[in-house]
């Protein structure tokens, strides 16, 4: 496949898995933020460091306009990101992937990183909803999200690799060594320093719906780039022999 | 008797140009969505851009529903 065609099937793949995620999050996940912006609003006049007066509501409708019409946008912008990724290990692991055809491995390939990228580091770091999350301890939550990613991910690989060294069981092999390093690094990371403060069972259906977003784009990004690759794959050399 | 056989041989040569393009449009899409807090705009806004948060908002829902820290 030419480099252009390549580069242009990945980030058309990310963008259109990304703006399905926005709009599924637009649907399913918006009406939980504003419930939590609610409580968080609330908590803001009972302690006295807002106001709750007519100029608040216009300044909170302002900027609450602005951060959900950039929910769509902001998808697009993720899912080109991480689209990009999906293609660079696609094109790179594409021929050791098993399927009949690029749409089933880019889809299988997209599991495996839905559940190494996304799934395991949030059940260690689960998303929150606005209200819950200290603004002083942001940095250290954030550098802890992106290193169990980057652990997950590298361990992952590194699994995957180790595994080809040997002829029998190498999924087996690589299953369960990432399963002993990722349970091992899952238990010596520290937890999310914040407490939760807003109601559980908010919290708890915001995850949900926080992960039916996630898995939208997952889904999307495979079946997507699939169908393309299978288009544009242009590099097939058909061979006759007798 | 002859037998006639066909077989598809398929390459996945990836220029490093491809890659590293879209490992840049990885990490700087990632920092926007996901992190930046006043950073991209303080190129040329300065400090105000650190108070305006302009990406932070607008990449705000996103960011919690994507499981990013946000504030």
């Amino acid at each position: 496949m030419k480099t252009f065609h390549f580069i242009t099937i990945v980030l058309i793949s990310g963008a259109f898995a990304g703006l399905i995620h926005g709009t599924v999050n637009f649907a399913i996940v918006e009406p939980y933020l504003d419930q939590a912006i609610g409580i968080e609003n609330q908590n803001l006049f009972e302690s006295g460091e807002e106001e709750d007066s007519p100029q608040f509501w216009v300044e909170y409708e302002g900027y609450r306009v602005w951060q959900k019409s950039g929910q769509i946008l902001a998808g697009v912008i993720l899912g080109t990101s991480v689209g990009a990724l999906f293609g660079i290990v696609f094109a790179l692991s594409r021929n050791s992937l098993p399927g009949s055809n690029d749409v089933k491995r880019a889809l299988i390939l997209a599991g495996i990183m839905w559940l190494t990228l996304y799934l395991i580091p949030f059940l260690k770091y689960p998303a929150n909803p606005p209200t819950v999350g200290d603004a002083e301890t942001v940095v250290l939550r954030a550098a802890l999200y992106i290193s169990f990613i980057t652990i997950s991910g590298i361990g992952a690989i590194m699994f995957y690799k180790l595994s080809r060294k040997f002829k029998n069981r190498k999924k087996l092999v690589s299953i369960i060594g990432y399963g002993i390093f990722i349970s091992a690094v899952f238990f010596v990371m520290p937890e999310n320093p914040d407490e939760i403060t807003a109601p559980m069972n908010l919290v708890n259906e915001f995850r949900f719906m926080s992960v039916l977003g996630v898995s939208s784009f997952w889904i999307s990004v495979g079946i997507i780039l699939g169908f393309f690759w299978n288009r544009f794959e242009s590099n097939k050399d058909t061979m006759q022999y007798s | 008797m002859s037998e006639s056989r066909q077989i598809t041989v398929s390459k996945t040569g990836v220029s490093k140009l491809a890659i590293l393009a879209l490992a840049i449009v990885f990490a700087a899409g990632l920092f926007v969505v996901g992190f930046d807090q006043g950073h991209v705009f303080s190129l040329v806004y300065g400090e105000q851009a650190y108070t305006d948060l302009y990406i932070h908002e607008l990449t705000h829902d996103m960011r919690h529903a994507a499981g990013f820290p946000c504030h």
